[in-house]
């Protein structure tokens, strides 16, 4: 059994790097991305976990990283926003969120990135109510959701026809 | 939003974490955190030192037993229970509601242990379970015992689960040949809060031969409404008598009022989902 | 009966760009997106200073109490924390704010922290700076406050009454302002109506936008240059900025404000002035920056929520025919405990007097009130969708009691295409439109008349009732500041306008600053839009600065994102300050390449004379003529070009008359008009959407997708705030929802499929025809509730509120036995 105590080593990879620190037993995984790590495109919307601005994925799962403990993540796999396109070329998804218009402010962005990834690792060809599920954690306030979904199901389909090639 | 200073422990065994949970008054339990870290973070109550069990094996696993019963760990998540080829074979109602628990995210770290020892009178699973004559095995230093789900949950925060206890799985047993389990709720949104439940077992033949109605937030605990279940018993299993017997619920329920809906309400839906819960358990029974 | 406005108010048609057509008007993608998909956005609380604290305010839990002492001892004792400021020195150390408000009113003493008392349940009575959030948060908590309660009133007509509890003794009534818009003769149009419809009471109800990113500044009271730095994610930093100074007591060019990326704001995020003022009071003290990142729970009870208005004694007179002549209301405004941006919500509604129709006998006598809640904000669609929401109950409640077709009603009595640009009652000027093919279209999408069948063979029985509703409403953009003039009329307000600067920079490339602070309206890409168009070149070769930054010095006393007006007065003036630097590249042209200036064309970053482009000069060899090379150039040219063009885009207006309430208040008119089709659950009172469609008018569109998702948007907002968003309080003032776990900001499971279809209008007023659009006008409540009333049917008591969740629905399909429906009907 580990220590107990209010300050514990935690050791996480996130986009493939990985990082040793020292956090507060009561801080939430979100502030050790954003405030420890610099990690700052995952963001914060609400105090109950509800508005889904801070999903990530973690050891594979979607989740929401201000309802999970920075020392729960210890010894995780964690992939955010920043890992999703690499040196700047943006995937198939994200391009398919700029034809389509799917965000407006970006505030709620990454985190829609992160639950549609997940859904497409999941179900390659999602028809429309399985997105609005899938993102359903997730608020928006400018798009009213609609071109978010566009975006989605047309990524899902570039993705199919990419992969016919 | 921001927990006040905590202490974090997380054991390698479910008697490491009862000695933890045992050594302090102010020691809880942490698992998925969904609803907990909420609490902590609004600062409506404090703990002292968490334990964390959410990665101890031997509360994650479900099986199905020969019999058709299931054994879920404390530790499953929704997701799980959602996906899981053993919930669907026999028990797919439960597999539906724990997969309708707000969103993906929600649902890949919230546990049935959680949904079920916090004690929120709008949770999802405790109605499902008693509806379901579940058993909740909870384990303490001196051993397991079992208590029936319709005597776990006592309020918002407290059930039948003491402190130095754990709760280490739920025993579901088989839905018997024709009979069928139903659950409906009024909910504010989709996949939402629920203004009220209901949760329905019926075993009928043409005529209603036993039954359990389980309403919950009519009140600080999901309660079995006999008076109902008392009207069906031998009643044709048709949609009118299914109403009559509704009717029995009356004002021997004391609903709360919010800014969701008013005690009366609540009353007056607490009869019709109880209707329709019974409506889908004769329905899915007659169908298997 | 009131006269004819003093002054005829001219409108001349403005002669439109020429160059337009390349770009504008096409949907190319934004510029915004790049960054803002890998995260690499900037928000508030993505920024910082080096030293900084983090800053957290406490807050009274109750909705009105005297505060008898506040002591700070504890929390300056925990270690970590810098500093804290209370009330008591803010009293001293600045004057309260400037109020809009004319007497009594405007005797309100407010200032960044309650003094005395606190008058809302999240009223902040001290604020206090550490070196970490967690160190904030827990020293908050030890700021100990000992209150007196004191009695509560949380309703505008109970607040309005003289024996209740004032929430200002300075002031000694609640009632902040009061006055009677009187236009026609309505007391004449009552006495000749064919059917009188009198309406009992009507009620808008609060909600907000919630954007996604609460509220957040980093200040810095700089003390060796006495400059305040303010970064944050105000939308308004000008009007900030006129509160802010003289409450400082610092002249307003020490406020420099900044912003990036803004995560939605909706109007709630012009509120933040008395927090940003509270941070330079602490950030002075502390001798370090301060910055503050709003709380959830805190931006649900303070940052500011929506109008409340209450209708009541509503009389409509009718003609057999089916014109309405106009109608007659009391209306009570609910500005909540202060005057934040109140009481202009007392007149901001009179842009559309008669809302979509021709009517002419129109009387409002209008009170507003301060309550014990949290203070009202221009929440999206500010104080318009209130009205417009009330006169589309009333055309709904018309046709159903007196038996008119719901569409044929608003047809007859719609303004008509030919009348515009159509002068209204208080001397308004609709610019243009065409209303009845825009609900053709609303209904053509749903396939009306399929529903109307699918209704008819639904029929009773089978628990389920469908209801198909239509709602029409006008989004007025580009306001003339002079109205508040009508609300007090020493304001030395009128007017408006905006600022953009255009240049060339040191090697010819294109640089555009605007004076706004967009937060998803996409400023970056239809500015290059229009810039492009004008300079010849692509839009990816035109660079736009990212947010607001008065360093800049593109701004002027209105400059900021709200109001719907950034197509109208922000692309105006980039418009404007493009074609200045056209001109001015065209000149040394001309010049380098020995020809006349009419021969002269841009094209793809370069200048060449038209039929022989090879004698061309790169905008790289423009920039180098006038910066690094300027001997090279004929004085006189140097002498007037400079590559460096500002332009301030000032629409045509006019000071209202404050006599009779009359003059032209907005500059532009767009329209939505909704269908949409529900399905009601008798037994529960639960509502689905079945179908929804809008048909949007926003004159010429400069970037059609970016147009369709502000309509989404504004949809998503009314939607849910018609079933489900509601900020209620108990009569203990208590919030009821504080948190997204209570206030049900709709998700992709609740709002549907919004099928958009477009029709242009466009504005003869505007440089560039389009019209602002962006706050929508708030149609989903109209057509909400006209789909309910629709699904009640005949006999039915009035939907009369604004917001309708499940019970409430219920209780309308059950009414008691012997319930007043809330309406009457006397006929000659």
């Amino acid at each position: 059994m580990s220590d107990s105590g209010t300050a514990h080593a935690v050791e996480v990879t996130i986009n493939g790097e990985r990082y040793e620190r020292t956090v507060l037993a009561r801080q939430l995984l979100v502030h050790l991305l954003r405030d420890t790590l610099g990690l700052r495109g995952t963001h914060i919307g609400c105090d109950t976990g509800n508005c889904g601005a801070c999903t990530i994925i973690c050891d594979g799962k979607l989740i929401k990283s201000c309802m999970m403990l920075a020392v729960q993540a210890d010894g995780a796999e964690i992939e955010t926003v920043e890992g999703l396109a690499a040196d700047g070329e943006l995937t198939t998804l994200q391009k398919a969120f700029n034809e389509h218009h799917g965000l407006q402010c970006g505030y709620c962005t990454p985190g829609i990135l992160m639950s549609a990834t997940y859904l497409l690792r999941h179900n390659p060809n999602p028809a429309e109510a399985e997105i609005r599920r899938a993102i359903r954690g997730n608020l928006c306030r400018c798009t009213g959701y609609v071109h978010i979904v566009e975006s989605i199901r047309a990524a899902a389909a570039s993705a199919a026809e990419e992969a016919a090639r | 939003m921001l927990l006040e200073s905590v202490e974090y422990v997380r054991p390698e065994s479910v008697d490491e974490a009862l000695r933890a949970l045992g050594a302090v008054d102010g020691a809880a339990v942490l698992a998925g955190g969904q609803s907990l870290l909420n609490v902590l973070k609004n600062r409506v109550a404090s703990v002292e030192v968490l334990v964390d069990i959410s990665r101890l094996p031997e509360l994650g696993t479900i099986e199905r037993g020969a019999d058709g019963s299931l054994a879920v760990g404390a530790c499953v998540t929704y997701d799980e229970l959602d996906r899981s080829a053993d919930v669907r074979q026999g028990h797919m109602v439960l597999a539906d509601v724990a997969g309708h628990i707000e969103d993906q995210q929600i649902r890949n770290r919230g546990t049935i242990g959680g949904n079920c020892c916090l004690g929120d009178p709008t949770n999802n699973l405790p109605p499902l379970l008693i509806a379901l004559g579940a058993t909740m095995n909870i384990q303490s230093a001196s051993g397991i015992r079992q208590v029936a789900a319709e005597e776990f949950f006592f309020a918002f925060f407290s059930t039948a689960v003491q402190q130095g206890e754990i709760l280490r799985s739920i025993t579901i047993p088989a839905i018997a040949p024709g009979a069928g389990v139903g659950y409906q709720s009024l909910a504010v949104a989709a996949d939402s809060k629920a203004i009220v439940r209901a949760s329905a077992y019926v075993r009928a033949n043409g005529t209603i031969e036993d039954s359990r109605v389980v309403l919950s937030v009519v009140g600080p605990r999901p309660i079995r409404h006999t008076g109902m279940e008392g009207r069906l018993r031998g009643a044709a299993a048709t949609a009118e008598a299914v109403a009559a017997a509704s009717e029995a619920i009356g004002d021997d329920i004391e609903p709360a009022s919010d800014a969701h809906g008013s005690a009366d309400y609540r009353r007056r839906m607490a009869r019709v989902v109880a209707r329709r819960a019974v409506d889908e358990a004769i329905a899915r029974g007659a169908s298997r | 009966m009131s006269g004819t406005p003093v002054t005829e108010t001219t409108l001349e048609r403005v002669e439109q760009s020429e160059h337009l057509g390349r770009w504008s008007g096409k949907s190319i993608p934004r510029k915004e997106d790049r960054r803002l998909l890998q995260g690499q956005g900037t928000f508030t609380d993505d920024g910082g200073h080096i030293h900084m604290g983090y800053a957290q305010f406490v807050r009274s839990p109750y909705a009105h109490a005297r505060i008898l002492s506040v002591d700070t001892a504890r929390a300056e004792a925990l270690d970590g924390v810098y500093a804290t400021l209370t009330g008591a020195e803010v009293k001293e150390l600045t004057a309260p704010f400037f109020q809009i408000a004319p007497e009594p009113g405007g005797k309100i003493a407010e200032y960044c922290l309650a003094v005395d008392k606190v008058r809302y349940q999240g009223d902040a009575v001290a604020v206090v700076l550490a070196d970490s959030r967690e160190t904030a948060r827990d020293a908050a908590e030890l700021v100990e406050v000992e209150y007196e309660p004191l009695p509560v009133v949380v309703d505008s007509i109970a607040a309005a009454a003289p024996d209740a509890p004032i929430l200002h003794d300075e002031v000694g009534s609640n009632v902040v302002w009061h006055g009677v818009y009187d236009y026609g003769d309505v007391e004449w149009a009552l006495q000749e109506a064919d059917h009188v419809v009198k309406i009992d009471r009507l009620h808008f109800h609060r909600f907000s936008s919630t954007p996604l990113e609460c509220n957040a500044a980093v200040v810095n009271w700089d003390p060796g240059t006495g400059i305040v730095e303010i970064f944050s994610n105000n939308q308004m930093p000008m009007f900030a900025s006129l509160v802010i100074g003289p409450a400082l007591g610092i002249p307003s060019n020490s406020l420099l404000f900044r912003s990036q990326d803004i995560g939605g704001a909706f109007g709630i995020k012009i509120g933040s002035y008395p927090q940003i003022t509270a941070l330079a009071l602490l950030s002075r003290k502390a001798g370090r920056a301060a910055k503050w990142t709003e709380y959830r729970t805190d931006h649900m009870q303070s940052a500011g929520q929506g109008n409340e208005r209450t209708f009541r004694n509503i009389e409509v007179p009718v003609m057999s025919d089916g014109t309405i002549l106009g109608f007659k209301v009391e209306a009570f405004d609910d500005a909540g405990a202060y005057l934040h941006y109140e009481p202009l919500g007392a007149v901001i509604w009179s842009q559309v007097v008669p809302g979509c129709y021709k009517l002419k006998h129109i009387q409002v006598d209008f009170t507003e009130t301060v309550s014990n809640k949290c203070p009202t904000i221009p929440n999206r669609g500010y104080s318009r969708l209130q009205h417009l929401w009330m006169i589309e109950r009333v055309i709904d409640i018309v046709a159903h009691e007196l038996g008119f077709d719901p569409v044929a009603l608003r047809k007859t009595n719609y303004v008509q295409p030919e009348d515009y640009p159509y002068r209204t009652p208080n001397g308004c000027v609709y610019d243009s439109g065409d209303l009845p093919r825009a609900l053709d279209m609303a209904l053509a999408a749903i396939d009306y008349p399929s529903w109307r069948q699918r209704q008819q063979e639904l029929g009773t029985g089978s628990g389920k009732r469908i209801g198909i509703g239509i709602g029409t409403t006008l989004d007025s953009g580009t306001n003339n500041f002079g109205q508040a003039r009508i609300i007090n009329p020493d304001l030395p307000f009128s007017g408006n306008g905006e600022a953009a600067y255009v240049k060339l920079d040191l090697y010819g490339e294109v640089n555009v600053n605007l004076g706004t602070t967009p937060q998803g309206q996409s400023h970056e890409t239809t500015a290059a839009q229009v810039v492009a168009d004008i300079l010849g070149m692509s839009p990816d070769a035109v660079s736009v600065s990212v947010g607001f930054d008065a360093r800049h010095n593109t701004y002027v006393a209105f400059s900021g994102t709200y109001a719907s007006q950034f197509a109208v007065t922000g692309l105006g003036a980039a418009m404007g300050a493009a074609e200045k630097l056209r001109a001015e590249i065209i000149k040394v042209a001309a010049y380098a390449l020995g020809a006349e200036e009419e021969e002269i064309e841009l094209n793809d970053g370069s200048a060449y004379v038209r039929g022989d482009e090879e004698r061309a000069i790169p905008f790289i060899g423009i920039a180098n003529l006038v910066y690094s090379n300027v001997a090279a150039l004929a004085p006189e040219i140097a002498d007037s070009v400079s590559l460096n063009c500002r332009h301030v885009y000032r629409p045509p207006f006019e000071i209202p008359d404050t006599e009779t309430k009359t003059g032209n208040l907005t500059l532009t008119y767009a329209s939505q008009t909704h269908a949409c089709v529900l399905e009601l659950d008798e037994d529960t009172g639960a509502v689905e959407i079945l179908d929804y469609a809008v048909a949007d008018d926003c004159g010429r569109v400069i970037n059609p997708s970016i147009v369709t998702g502000q309509v989404h948007g504004a949809t998503a907002h009314g939607i849910g705030a018609a079933l489900w968003e509601t900020f209620e309080y108990d009569e203990d003032g208590q919030l009821q929802q504080s948190s997204f776990y209570d206030y049900h900001a709709v998700t992709a499971l609740d709002v549907p499929h919004i099928k958009t279809s477009h029709l242009e209008s466009p504005s003869p007023f505007t440089p560039n025809g389009a019209k602002g659009m962006g706050e929508g006008g708030g149609a989903p409540l109209h057509a909400i509730c006209s789909a309910l009333q629709d699904a009640l049917g005949e006999g039915a008591p009035v939907v009369a509120e604004s917001h309708n969740h499940w019970e409430r629905i219920y209780r309308l399909l059950h009414p008691e036995s012997g319930a007043l429906r809330g309406v009457e009907v006397r006929s000659r």
